[in-house]
């Protein structure tokens, strides 16, 4: 291995370790979490609904929950690990070190990124076991789910490193992430809504996830999901550009 | 070739503040070189600015002839530092701290596994490798930021207060271990603020005041500059506190 690979290895190695050191919080919590939204919407709330476009409204809701899942513990991982070692300082450990602006931003990219799909595969094992969840298109599911779950590590990386104090990383997630989440079509499809709800909807960028997430398990398509694919490509390419600016400034980092 | 070679350095910060003005410093290749200062002067600035930490305003950083922003890979290479503040990753272990520290330098495993070793037994630390670094007296703390520097052999160690909060036996412990890395061919730079000890070690002293060097030489040159018999005496005539002279307070009790 080179010097930079070495370097790259250990720093990825670095933030899958500290989410594994915390693995009740990180990955056991979320994942009871996504356990008990199966369980209430499918268990209590299902019997109540026959069926969504023709799919039992439980296996309807859970590849939303997967991509919920994923795009949370994605973006939640690396804002806090970052504010995290900023506040210790111990970033500077990072910072000082001959790791470039793309390996130190890859790094804590792969880390939330990593958490997210561990999260997301073990919903989708649990949820596999309660019912019998169809995956209709891998070939859009795969690149969409790695799509969305680099986008929310990108925003994690993002709001982390602006961030000044954890309330602002808690702002972001509760007050923006989830209120989009929730209101993007995971418990719902938006053709149910009644106007101006439904139109307000398109205007919610993660309705676009959640769609393409939920045409790669079931096949059900409510999106153009080429355009939705090429869209989310695009902006998680910008936003990681944005995102090498910042480290390659040093703005919130370097003094 | 110079270890450090500093020219026309300038540090402003965003809210206006300009820590460093106009700084040029040379140390040579081996010496152990002391950098004192009050607080606030730059000194903590100007090591941020070596290493990596904050970005120059103007001016040009060399560490070995490698320029330390276009060349910032081989610059920081040949750095190690030790921070004034215990900026210690707590998620992690003793023997981990220094196993990523080498590993963000780009050592291979086996290399890092021997050095941390190594080091964790200079450091008396081998009791402790396996628990987190949160657990560790501010001692260890000190001790392992040491270790951590020096793990992956820097030619140019920059010491920031190494010794500031520690008690009298490990100043000197530490101090010791500082002394026998530099026999050892480590160019050191060091801030401290006991003054006695920097008369002591360091061949090489330069005064940073409000952002400027203002005196630099051996420890004697700056005390006949001053026209004072001591290092300390050369430091408060330079801050402006003469009348806290050792000398003159023992008259005054007399």
């Amino acid at each position: 291995m080179s010097a930079a690979q070495i370097r790259l290895a250990t720093l990825v190695r670095r933030e899958v370790s500290r989410f594994m050191k915390i693995k009740r919080q990180t990955v056991g919590a979320p994942l009871l979490e996504t356990f008990l939204y199966i369980s209430v919407f499918g268990a209590a709330l299902g019997t109540r609904i026959n069926t969504l476009h023709g799919f039992e409204y439980v296996v309807f809701v859970i590849p939303g929950l997967i991509m919920m899942a994923w795009a949370i513990n994605a973006f939640s991982n690396n804002s806090s690990s970052i504010l995290q070692q900023k506040f210790q300082r111990a970033i500077d450990d990072q910072l000082s070190s001959p790791a470039s602006p793309t390996e130190l931003l890859l790094a804590f990219t792969a880390g939330g990124f990593l958490r997210g799909m561990l999260v997301g595969i073990l919903t989708f094992i649990a949820a596999s076991f309660l019912v019998d969840l169809p995956v209709a298109e891998p070939l859009i599911l795969i690149p969409g789910l790695f799509l969305t779950g680099f986008f929310f590590a990108q925003l994690g990386v993002l709001v982390g490193v602006r961030a000044e104090q954890f309330d602002d990383v808690s702002f972001a997630q509760t007050f923006v992430l989830q209120p989009l989440i929730f209101l993007g079509g995971v418990f719902y499809s938006a053709t149910l809504l009644p106007e101006p709800f439904e139109t307000l909807t398109q205007f919610n960028p993660i309705y676009y996830m959640i769609s393409l997430i939920r045409y790669g398990f079931l096949g059900y398509q409510e999106t153009n999901i080429a355009l939705s694919l090429l869209f989310l490509a695009l902006v998680t390419g910008a936003l990681f550009l944005f995102n090498l600016k910042l480290f390659r400034s040093g703005n919130k980092l370097r003094v | 070739m110079h270890a450090l070679d500093i020219e026309g350095l300038t540090k402003r910060y965003p809210t206006g503040v300009e820590a460093l003005r106009d700084v040029s410093l040379h140390i040579g290749d081996g010496a152990l070189f002391g950098l004192l200062g009050p607080n606030g002067a730059g000194k903590s600035t100007l090591i941020h600015c070596s290493t990596g930490l904050a970005v120059p305003t103007a001016g040009e950083i060399r560490i070995f002839g490698h320029d330390a922003i276009d060349d910032y890979t081989e610059a920081r290479t040949a750095v190690g530092l030790a921070p004034q503040e215990l900026n210690i990753d707590f998620f992690l272990t003793v023997e981990e701290t220094l196993d990523f520290h080498g590993g963000y330098f780009g050592m291979p495993k086996r290399e890092r596994r021997d050095r941390a070793k190594e080091l964790l037994e200079t450091f008396s630390l081998t009791e402790k490798k396996d628990e987190r670094t949160r657990t560790l007296s501010g001692g260890m703390k000190r001790r392992l930021i040491l270790a951590r520097a020096l793990m992956h052999r820097p030619r140019l160690l920059i010491l920031d207060e190494p010794t500031a909060g520690v008690d009298v036996e490990l100043r000197l412990e530490l101090w010791h271990y500082v002394q026998q890395v530099n026999t050892e061919g480590t160019t050191i730079l060091l801030t401290t603020h006991y003054l006695e000890e920097a008369e002591q070690l360091c061949d090489h002293i330069a005064f940073i005041n409000q952002g400027q060097i203002v005196a630099e030489g051996t420890s004697g040159e700056l005390s006949a500059r001053f026209g004072v018999s001591s290092l300390e005496d050369a430091y408060l005539e330079l801050v402006g506190r003469k009348e806290l002279s050792r000398a003159r307070v023992e008259e005054i009790v007399l």
